[in-house]
């Protein structure tokens, strides 16, 4: 049931919710409890003595999956659909629309881009000696993108509401997306080998020998059997059989 | 060297916290093993061997995207066990023995997410008439209990590492030999060095990627030879 949207909605107590979007992560939903919990400020004035309010609650609990930083544009885009009268089985239809794009998205932004590139500078910091002041430094930076992508995800969505797909073709964003593989790419190159000198100050002789033919090794093994091998087990293994030349070779 | 009951306890709250960073509130990356690893090595009062451990799980992180449903090892509080673990020797000694107890517990961190997700996913079919009735009770008492749940199964999976670290020190620590150790340590920081490299080439790919990591690799690699 149509209610005017607010001039004021709640917007930080929905982004604070937001924060907590995967706490009930299953198999059945996925995101769609948190997605229901953080909806709920936004729409707790919707009319019609509470059939609507619960109406769309129901609605904004159903399943759910995409990249949790952009559940927000979501979020927001389909409560002020709710306030604009759309009717249940479009805002329904908008959700499962919106997952594929925000999972694509988040994951080439975030989880390919702008997290390896900051923890590799991370890495580069460490590895030339600023110890904590990197892993700080790590936590600051990312996180100004972290909440800033959020904040902005949740306001796009309740100013477009239905419309909310123009949010996802918005200059900023297209630009961010296309710098941040190559940035991820030249971050990383950089930090591995500045990585592995930070390593071998603590061994000497043979032992750097023996370390690089193992990560050469070890390289090509993983990318060979990519489809089967971890770099977990391949750990484990390699740890297993140290420990078994150590025993016999004392 | 013993960890007094107190420290145990502030890496326990620690290792809790990282463990719910990692899914459930509020992804701010304190999971990663470059923060839980240091910050673990501040609360012993070894901020050396922390950086030292965070880096190498920070590699073995990298072969691993956390994309949808897809199942993965948790390495946040595995870096605090292994921390824990390597505080006994001092330096370089206690990295492969700190990998060892470290690659073990992000094992049981991995399959602990998944039985967390079975139990939500219990709840939430047992609420189901109630979710689709639109109940806002209800569904605040769900998303409350996954937190929980999650948050218990942080402090387990962060208790069995330290468990495992303490019983590591005690039976291996000077039984091994010099030799096994630096067997250990080669093998530890060669899987590290080979996971993460091969992590950060399958994210890059074989697309125009590859040149800007190239450049890096070479810049990365003049600076090393420069310092």
């Amino acid at each position: 049931m149509r209610a005017a949207a607010p001039a004021r909605p709640p917007l930080a107590r929905s982004l604070l919710r937001l924060f907590t979007v995967q706490g009930s992560w299953n198999y059945e939903r996925m995101q769609g409890i948190g997605m229901g919990v953080a909806e709920q400020p936004l729409i707790r004035d919707l009319s019609g003595n509470g059939s609507a309010y619960r109406a769309a609650v129901a609605r904004a609990a159903h399943f759910f999956n995409a990249h949790p930083y952009l559940c927000g544009l979501a979020v927001g885009a389909t409560a002020r659909a709710e306030h604009d009268g759309v009717p249940p089985e479009q805002v329904e239809r908008l959700r499962t629309a919106l997952c594929g794009p925000l999972g694509a998205l988040g994951d080439r932004l975030v989880w390919a881009g702008w997290l390896p590139v900051t923890s590799g500078l991370a890495l580069i910091g460490v590895a030339l000696g600023l110890r904590l002041r990197a892993v700080i430094g790590f936590l600051i930076v990312y996180n100004i993108g972290h909440v800033a992508l959020r904040w902005w995800a949740l306001r796009a969505g309740w100013t477009y509401g239905g419309r909310v797909a123009t949010a996802l073709r918005e200059p900023v964003l297209q630009r961010a997306t296309t710098l941040s593989a190559p940035a991820m790419a030249l971050v990383m190159g950089a930090a591995l080998p500045l990585v592995a000198q930070y390593f071998t100050g603590g061994f000497i002789g043979w032992t750097r020998a023996a370390l690089a033919a193992v990560a050469a090794g070890g390289f090509a093994l993983l990318w060979w059997q990519r489809a089967r091998l971890t770099g977990l087990r391949f750990g484990l293994v390699l740890l297993a059989l140290a420990a078994l030349g150590g025993w016999l070779w004392r | 060297m013993s960890i007094s009951i107190e420290i145990q306890l502030i890496l326990l709250a620690w290792g809790t916290l990282v463990g719910l960073d990692l899914v459930s509130v509020p992804q701010m990356m304190i999971a990663r093993p470059i923060v839980a690893g240091p910050i673990a090595g501040a609360i012993l009062g070894d901020v050396a061997t922390g950086l030292q451990l965070g880096v190498l799980f920070e590699l073995f992180q990298y072969d691993i995207l956390p994309v949808g449903a897809v199942r993965y090892p948790e390495y946040g509080p595995a870096t605090i066990a292994a921390v824990s673990a390597a505080h006994a020797a001092t330096g370089t000694l206690g990295l492969g023995l700190g990998a060892v107890v470290g690659l073990i517990t992000a094992i049981a961190g991995g399959a602990s997410l998944q039985a967390v997700r079975r139990l939500n996913t219990r709840a939430v079919h047992r609420a189901a008439a109630a979710l689709e009735a639109g109940d806002p009770r209800v569904l605040e008492r769900l998303h409350v209990a996954g937190i929980l749940r999650d948050a218990a199964r942080a402090a387990l999976v962060t208790a069995i590492g330290l468990t495992l670290a303490q019983l590591a020190r005690g039976s291996l620590v000077g039984t091994v030999s010099f030799r096994g150790v630096v067997l250990l340590n080669v093998a530890a920081v060669g899987a590290a060095l080979a996971a993460g490299t091969a992590g950060t080439l399958r994210l890059v790919g074989r697309g125009p990627g590859l040149r800007w990591f190239a450049a890096g690799l070479v810049g990365g690699a003049a600076v090393a030879w420069l310092r």
